[in-house]
């Protein structure tokens, strides 16, 4: 692969202890400029590859590849590059939103004056101006995200990771982050990398998408050219209780591409979700079999997550990252008000 | 690498500016030890033998307060490591890590900011005592012998080799460590038989021979023979100021040595 991306993995593999295999052969290209969503189950992979190509972690195997840089012979280099955002919460709570500022400014080298005036003009771009002297841990969810990216963003990188970034914010402050973002990228046309649980983000924000799961990229593509792979609408039917298999009735009907079924439920592709449901309907009356209801879905990238996944984006086992994102600052809470 | 050092060193003196509890505490402590335990400890040794069992000073309140020095040093270090892992614990030090700040510039300005902490105190203490000695009712402390400059700075020299000694070693254990409860389980492992196989608090008279020997050889004895001595003169002490600083430092110089080598592998970029 020609490494003339902002960020190119080839082959990426990350072994944990020379047993667990976390990261499996991840190859991918996101051009200079682009918005690029990396989707995937909790342990699918996600964070790590982010940790391989942020200069986090030194990969088992490949190599990753940051505006032309080899990560792991060039991470000092490939940190002034880039801003991070991390899932969790990473700002110093004791220290008010312009000092945070100006203490991450000084990390990259910046000198105190430069930093003073960085800090300044982020604080208000970030709509930050009214709590920029209160200390980090009395900001809102919404605030501290904001202050994180204006973190991220202080020595001005051309690359931005942001890990699952709008975790356990509300749709107004979900919303208010990717506008910045999306500012950002039109004003600079920085290149962005982000993993995000929020299958609607990426759908909107996304130029590209690449879905991981354990350890693989099972698909990649525009969100578009991802809910095309699906062959159209996806449409429910659901039989009275104890009637016959109704499969071999749906399959033959017009523009139907595949029948799953589960139960008394039938997942049926289809070409126009509103032309098959009259015929489908009929077609199981006419066989004997009652229908109870039926849904018509268009697709969207929860569809496309559970086509190439098998799984629903959020039926997981165990907490979710939301929870332990919630958890971790209840635990930061109590401890902050102890210390 | 300076830029850095100070951005990083301001959040840490920033930290600890804004956790005004955690000042008036650590002041409260070696103020309690001072009040009660030396008012109340205050042993009386045959007048014949005042002289060895506290290595001239004139009373044990004198020789304590000497020695409050020392242990504040290990009772006011034992936090950096933990601060550390609490840092690793909110992300805040893995953001850290993410920056191209080098490895000694995250390691420098903790040790630094930590340091200060016991320098600070150890003068509050050596202050205090020294107040309590013109209180009525209360004992101090009473330098007998002449300090002069060079005494002066032969205190100031032990001081800081002390904090920052103890320093290093508890802020390198926080950076190899992870979990909270096994770095105070490792601490106290140390901490404990440091400070009692020294001569700190016990009065150098009532130690077994073999515990005398060995205390010689403990960093926080070779300190406090150098505030002792300035304090209440040459006379129980077969060397000079200088030669036990030259331990200390050695002490300093090899545990300092070792931190780097630890330091610079656990912190190294992409691990």
């Amino acid at each position: 692969m020609q490494a003339s991306g902002a960020i190119v993995a080839e082959d990426l593999v990350k072994v944990y202890g020379g047993k667990v295999t976390a990261v499996d052969g991840v190859s991918f290209e996101v051009p200079h400029g682009q918005i690029f969503g990396f989707l995937g189950p909790n342990g699918a992979g996600k964070t790590t590859t982010v940790s391989m190509l942020s200069a986090g972690l030194r990969p088992t195997g490949g190599r990753a590849v940051i505006d032309g840089l080899e990560v792991s012979q060039n991470a000092e280099a490939v940190k002034r590059r880039i801003g991070v955002i991390f899932q969790e919460s990473t700002a110093d709570g004791d220290l008010t939103g312009r000092e945070n500022l100006e203490v991450a400014s000084g990390t990259y080298g910046i000198s105190r004056s430069e930093g003073h005036f960085r800090a300044k003009t982020l604080i208000e771009e970030m709509h930050l101006s009214d709590a920029a002297d209160r200390y980090a841990k009395t900001y809102s969810g919404g605030m501290r995200r904001r202050l994180e990216l204006a973190v991220g963003l202080v020595h001005r990188p051309k690359i931005l990771f942001l890990d699952e970034p709008t975790l356990g914010l509300d749709p107004q402050g979900r919303a208010g982050f990717w506008g910045f973002v999306q500012k950002l990228r039109a004003e600079t046309g920085m290149t962005v990398f982000v993993t995000t649980h929020y299958l609607d983000e990426a759908d909107t924000m996304c130029d590209r998408i690449a879905i991981i799961d354990h350890g693989k990229i099972v698909a990649r593509g525009t969100p578009n050219e991802l809910k095309d792979k699906l062959g159209g609408d996806v449409v429910t039917v659901k039989t009275a209780a104890g009637a016959s298999d109704m499969s071999e009735v749906i399959r033959p009907l017009a523009g139907v591409s595949a029948v799953q079924r589960q139960g008394d439920s039938y997942r049926v592709k289809c070409t126009s979700g509103e032309t098959l449901v009259p015929l489908a309907v009929e077609a199981c009356y006419r066989a004997g079999a009652g229908v109870t209801g039926v849904t018509v879905k268009r697709p969207s990238l929860d569809e496309v997550f559970l086509e190439f996944t098998g799984r629903e984006f959020r039926e997981e086992e165990g907490p979710t990252a939301t929870d332990k994102a919630v958890m971790m600052q209840r635990v930061r809470g109590a401890l902050q008000g102890r210390r | 690498m300076l830029r850095e050092l100070s951005a990083l060193t301001r959040r840490e003196f920033l930290k600890l500016a804004r956790n005004p509890q955690a000042i008036f505490t650590s002041l409260l402590l070696p103020l309690l030890y001072l009040l009660l335990f030396g008012q109340g400890f205050n042993v009386k040794p045959p007048p014949d033998l005042l002289q060895y069992y506290f290595r001239g000073a004139p009373n044990y309140y004198s020789y304590f307060a000497a020695g409050m020095v020392g242990f504040v040093s290990v009772t006011s270090t034992l936090f950096i490591g933990a601060n550390v892992i609490f840092d690793k614990l909110f992300g805040i030090f893995k953001r850290t890590r993410g920056t191209p700040a080098p490895s000694a510039a995250v390691f420098g300005s903790r040790l630094i900011a930590g340091a200060a902490q016991p320098i600070l105190l150890a003068f509050f203490v050596l202050g205090l005592a020294i107040l309590f000695s013109h209180v009525p009712g209360l004992t101090g402390l009473d330098v007998t012998a002449s300090v002069g400059v060079v005494g002066a700075v032969e205190v100031l020299l032990a001081i800081v080799l002390l904090a920052l000694m103890f320093a290093t070693v508890f802020l390198t254990i926080g950076i190899l460590l992870d979990v909270p409860q096994v770095y105070f389980a490792v601490v106290n492992l140390i901490n404990l038989p440091v400070l009692l196989t020294s001569d700190a608090l016990y009065p150098w008279g009532s130690m077994p021979p073999w515990l005398q020997t060995t205390s010689q050889f403990n960093p926080i004895s070779l300190a406090v023979n150098v505030l002792r001595e300035v304090f209440f003169g040459s006379g129980t002490y077969p060397y000079a100021p200088g030669v036990y600083l030259a331990g200390l430092l050695a002490w300093t110089v090899v545990l300092v040595g070792i931190a780097i080598v630890l330091v610079r592998r656990a912190l190294r970029p992409l691990d």
